[in-house]
């Protein structure tokens, strides 16, 4: 006997998404070229990146379902399953590896009892190691929701997991975050400006008339 | 492809069209190189490297992928040497670590391209201990399509056959690196209706067809090669069996048809061939009004003496003959000989009511190759739904349009398959063809484009009718019209497996074998063979069924001909067969038509019958048979060659290659066409030609409108019907869509109605409950209903219809 999945409930974007998303499609020549981008957009609006979500890019872009999550599941920093309030992510490629984040890694699992690529039973803390970041010079690096913070010892990390827990902040400053449990930066970022943060989905940045996500966007 | 070009393959010089792939000169000039990916009807990738060789550059020897590398003057190639060799073995030992082990229990074992080339190409020994991959064995991902993840080896031939050939990529690589599979998307199946060539074309046993799955061994398979007679195209396949039971078929590449490609109803409609529910035996209709099994003799004794009572009350004009078009050339010619000449009347419609004129259909001049799609500038369709209805086709237009460049102009009432690769799409209110032509005829507005694409010559048009609410001099109105672009070539569009065949037998009230028009030179030359022709003209499909339900045609011969269900009306099929004085049906089932009839002949069919057929360009192309006919069916024409003699006349039909000869002798432009050639040098058809050259006549097609309070009806059908070759396979079965009530949202919202209500649609012949289905690409104020689905009644040829939720 055959069995086939029956379509699920479909639930459609809302107009300020869709709006937002024909924006984004209109910076490419080719609409399929806009993937990528809107992907962020889908897990900007569910909060991580769901079946709905990519079906509705596919139709942004005018490709089927299964092109969409071709692409969104090669890459990783695609979440495809939900993820609890705070995403720690710890880079463990080479530099941030030399210079000690396999102690950083392991003490925020210990600390915070979830093995990397796992979520806490609360749904709280999600742990995840990493591919370089890109922070090489202030390595070792982890993010917090994507907020950076750089020069992270072992100590510091158990610390940060103890911060989250109990002060359960309702946004990630990575700013504030680097103050508390930083250590050495890569190179002065300058003052924190929230207008022009990036936020959480880095292809949201000042973008022709498309605006950044919404400042509540650190789910 | 210019100059030819000079390459040494293994110390021998040949020549190439420069810029051909070194795979294929190798191949063409007897080299085989071992490949998975490449495939020769699809553009190369170089995924898998089996098809390394070596050839020399001014810096040394170089391994390159055969199948990505074009040929050039002066290439010198090794593919067998040393380094070959150990490419080889190579590439073949990484596929082989996460290939599981499992040949015995695969249905790819035997005919198994990575078992072939492990063989020959490989290493002799695994080195490999550590434990393999695992995924979950057999998943579905439709209901015609399994797949074994762990037997994949990542060619990407199936993603590539969906998106490049069929243009439905539902299926892709899915995860990354050692986690890649190939998968659909978690809720969407891949319901294509081309997935079975993915099948075919898999190089490992990942995707197998759940109809063959487990059914047989490749070595216990007897084959043949045979025509497809689901739709006009005359697609050639392979018939495989076991134990006569037909199995499996599988899509010949065959260049001026499918090209290899096959459609799942194609494919895999054939299991109705061994359906319990075809007829075995002779049945009439004893006093109580039963239908009872009879001996040969007691039914052809019936029927004789009733039909022979018609006649000479009547006269043979009392008598007409319905069907023939899902038969060879064959039995047409004989059905067609056996009106005329045994029962004189002319009134025979093989067409069952599409409403084209048959000089039209067969005979028009210009008459488009399906191989000047290849060449088109531009090309033109307009007419039914191709990937429905023509599904080979519909990949041909494709192809032109997405690989070889050609402009492509689509019309239909809705949205097609072929739309995201149209230049121009037209969508319009059904009825208002006519208005529509004028527009692109005068190319102003929203039609300049499209005259602008078309004026790329050479242009090919494909004209048909859409659906039953146009009227059908649409399709000669625009062939006229047509006639006027640059290099214009027309193929006209009709669906039924072998209807331009029969239509080349005469099956037809205009018409004689070998498109000879009555009343010629050609048709007295056909009379001194046959005998006196009758002198009255015919009447077509509607003409015949309303003369039976006014009494002015007392009996009716049904050969594969089931009115009641495949009529756009219907429910005037059905009064008309209860009027009757006569119903003779010759048919494999019994059906909704033939369960009306006083005396049932039990036919032989496909696959059981040899003989021609003729395909939509005029191509003759050979049927064979591989299994037999179930109980005491017999071919039709032997059954019509037999009843003919009971009413004191001999065809003179004594065998399927008899009548091909006598056909051969009579008709002028079947002469040469035969057997032997058909079988041997020509298996890919022999095109007819030389035809009485029908000029298209333009005509001012008035639009017509829906009365107020009423939705313009868009009525045409689907790939899967309740057509009983779909009915009765069990695998096709269940994918007809059902009725359903195509909306376009404005007017969902104006009835207060969403997906998955239903609305009731009532026209002035019938009425249907059908589900709603949201569909923005019909226009407002249109109600698309697929015809023909399982338990619907039918709506008739109106335009107007009233919907209420
Ligand atoms: S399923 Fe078959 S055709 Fe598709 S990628 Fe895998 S091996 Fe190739
Ligand atoms: S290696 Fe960690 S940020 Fe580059
Ligand atoms: S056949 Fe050339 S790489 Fe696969």
């Amino acid at each position: 006997m055959v069995e086939i999945r029956s379509p699920s409930v479909r639930r459609g974007w809302s107009e300020s998404t869709r709006a937002r998303a024909s924006e984004i499609v209109k910076q490419y020549p080719d609409p399929r070229s806009a993937v990528m981008p809107l992907l962020y957009l889908a897990m900007a609006e569910d909060g991580y990146l769901t079946d709905n979500g990519m079906r509705e890019v596919a139709g942004a872009v005018g490709l089927t379902p299964a092109q969409v999550r071709a692409v969104a599941s090669f890459y990783t920093m695609y979440k495809r399953d939900d993820p609890g309030r705070y995403l720690i992510s710890c880079c463990t490629s080479i530099s941030c590896m030399l210079l000690g984040s396999d102690e950083v890694l392991r003490a925020i699992e210990e600390e915070s009892d979830v093995t990397a690529g796992e979520t806490d039973p609360e749904e709280l803390i999600s742990v995840e190691h990493v591919e370089c970041i890109g922070a090489c010079g202030g390595a070792p690096a982890v993010t917090v929701n994507y907020e950076l913070i750089e020069g992270v010892t072992a100590e510091k990390a158990r610390e940060l997991v103890r911060w989250l827990r109990t002060a359960r902040p309702d946004a990630i400053v990575g700013a504030e975050c680097q103050e508390l449990f930083g250590g050495r930066r890569s190179f002065d970022w300058g003052p924190f400006d929230r207008d022009s943060a990036l936020g959480p989905y880095p292809a949201f940045g000042p973008l022709g008339t498309v605006s950044g996500p919404s400042e509540d966007q650190d789910g | 492809m210019t100059k030819p070009v000079t390459v040494t393959i293994n110390r021998r010089l040949v020549n190439a069209p420069a810029g051909e792939l070194l795979i294929k000169t190798a191949q063409d000039n007897g080299v085989y190189i071992p490949r998975f990916c490449w495939h020769p009807r699809m553009n190369p990738v170089g995924m898998c490297r089996m098809c390394l060789v070596e050839i020399q550059t001014p810096r040394g020897p170089l391994m390159v992928t055969s199948c990505t590398t074009p040929v050039s003057d002066g290439m010198t190639v090794d593919t067998t040497n040393p380094t070959v060799k150990k490419a080889q073995e190579g590439v073949l030992e990484f596929l082989l670590i996460n290939h599981p082990l499992d040949c015995p229990v695969c249905d790819r074992a035997g005919e198994c391209p990575l078992q072939d080339q492990t063989m020959a190409y490989g290493p002799g020994e695994s080195r490999f201990v550590e434990e393999k991959r695992h995924f979950e064995k057999p998943i579905p991902i439709s209901e015609l399509v399994m797949l074994d993840r762990e037997r994949c080896i990542l060619c990407a031939r199936c993603t590539r056959f969906s998106e490049e050939i069929s243009g439905d990529p539902l299926i892709e690589f899915q995860e990354r690196g050692n986690y890649t599979e190939v998968n659909t998307f978690p809720d969407e199946p891949f319901r294509s209706y081309f997935s079975g060539n993915t099948v075919q074309i898999c190089p490992v046993g990942a995707l197998t067809a759940t109809p063959y799955r487990f059914r047989a061994r490749p070595w216990d398979l007897t084959f043949v090669e045979s025509t497809c007679q689901h739709c006009s195209s005359g697609d050639r396949i392979n018939l495989q069996s076991s134990q006569n039971r037909l199995l499996r078929i599988l899509g010949v590449d065959s260049e001026p048809t499918n090209q290899g490609w096959l459609s799942d109803k194609c494919r895999f409609g054939f299991e109705y061939v061994a359906s319990p529910a075809r007829l075995t035996s002779p049945l009439v209709r004893d006093k109580a009004g039963e239908l009872q099994e009879v001996s040969w003799g007691e039914a052809l004794d019936y029927s004789g003496k009733a039909l022979g009572e018609v006649i000479s009350r009547s006269g043979g004009r009392a008598v007409a003959g319905l069907g023939g078009a899902r038969g060879t050339n064959e039995d047409a010619y004989a059905f067609s000989k056996f009106l005329r000449s045994a029962v004189g009347t002319n009134s025979v419609d093989c067409q069952m009511d599409d409403g084209l004129d048959p000089r039209l259909l067969s005979a028009i001049v210009d008459r488009a190759r399906i191989a000047d799609l290849e060449s088109a500038g531009s090309i033109l369709v307009w007419g039914p739904d191709l990937k429905e209805e023509h599904p080979t086709l519909y990949l041909r237009v494709r192809r032109a349009a997405q690989e070889l460049g050609a402009g492509l102009v689509v019309v239909h009432p809705r949205g097609t398959g072929l739309d995201d690769r149209a230049s121009v799409k037209v969508t319009y209110q059904p009825g208002r063809g006519g208005e529509v032509l004028t527009e692109l005829m005068d190319g102003n507005g929203r039609m300049a484009e499209a005259r602008e694409v078309l004026s790329n010559g050479p242009v090919v048009a494909l004209l048909g009718r859409p659906g039953y609410g146009e009227s059908p001099d649409l399709a000669e109105a625009t062939a006229a019209f047509v006639r006027s672009l640059p290099d214009a070539t027309i193929l006209p569009l009709a669906r039924r497996g072998n209807v331009f065949g029969a239509l080349d037998m005469g099956l037809s009230p205009a018409l004689l074998p070998g498109r000879v028009q009555r009343g010629t030179l050609a048709a007295q030359m056909l009379a001194d063979r046959w005998g006196e022709l009758p002198a009255a003209s015919g009447r077509d499909c509607r003409g015949i069924l309303e003369g039976l339900e006014s009494g002015d045609i007392e009996a009716v011969v049904l050969v594969g001909a089931d009115p009641v269900r495949d009529v756009p009306d219907g429910e005037l099929a059905r009064r008309a067969l209860e009027k009757a004085g006569l119903v003779v049906a010759i048919d494999q089932f019994l059906t909704d038509s033939s369960r009306m009839a006083d005396v049932v002949f039990p036919a032989m069919g496909f696959s059981e019958v040899e003989g021609t057929v003729t395909n939509i360009e005029g191509r003759v192309l050979k049927v064979n048979r591989l299994t037999p006919g179930p109980g005491q069916s017999r071919p039709d024409w032997a059954i019509l060659s037999d009843l003919a003699a009971r009413l004191g006349v001999d065809l003179g039909l004594v065998s399927a290659q008899q009548i091909s000869q006598e056909v051969e002798e009579l008709a002028d432009i079947y002469r040469g066409v035969n057997w032997e050639r058909l079988d041997w040098e020509d298996r890919d058809g022999i095109v007819v030609s030389g035809d009485l050259g029908y000029v298209p006549v333009f005509s001012h097609v008035a639009s017509v409108s829906p009365r107020p309070g009423e939705m313009a009806l868009h009525y045409a059908r689907t790939m899967y019907d309740d057509g009983v070759m779909t009915r009765e396979s069990p695998s096709l079965r269940p994918l007809a869509p059902g009725s359903g009530a195509h909306l376009h949202p404005a007017d969902a919202a104006r009835l207060g109605v969403g997906e998955g209500d239903s609305v009731d649609v009532t026209s002035v012949s019938g009425s249907l409950r059908a589900g709603v289905v949201i569909d923005p690409t019909v226009e407002p104020g249109v109600v698309y209903v697929p015809f023909n689905q399982p338990d619907t009644p039918s709506l008739g040829t109106v335009l107007g219809v009233k919907v209420s939720g």
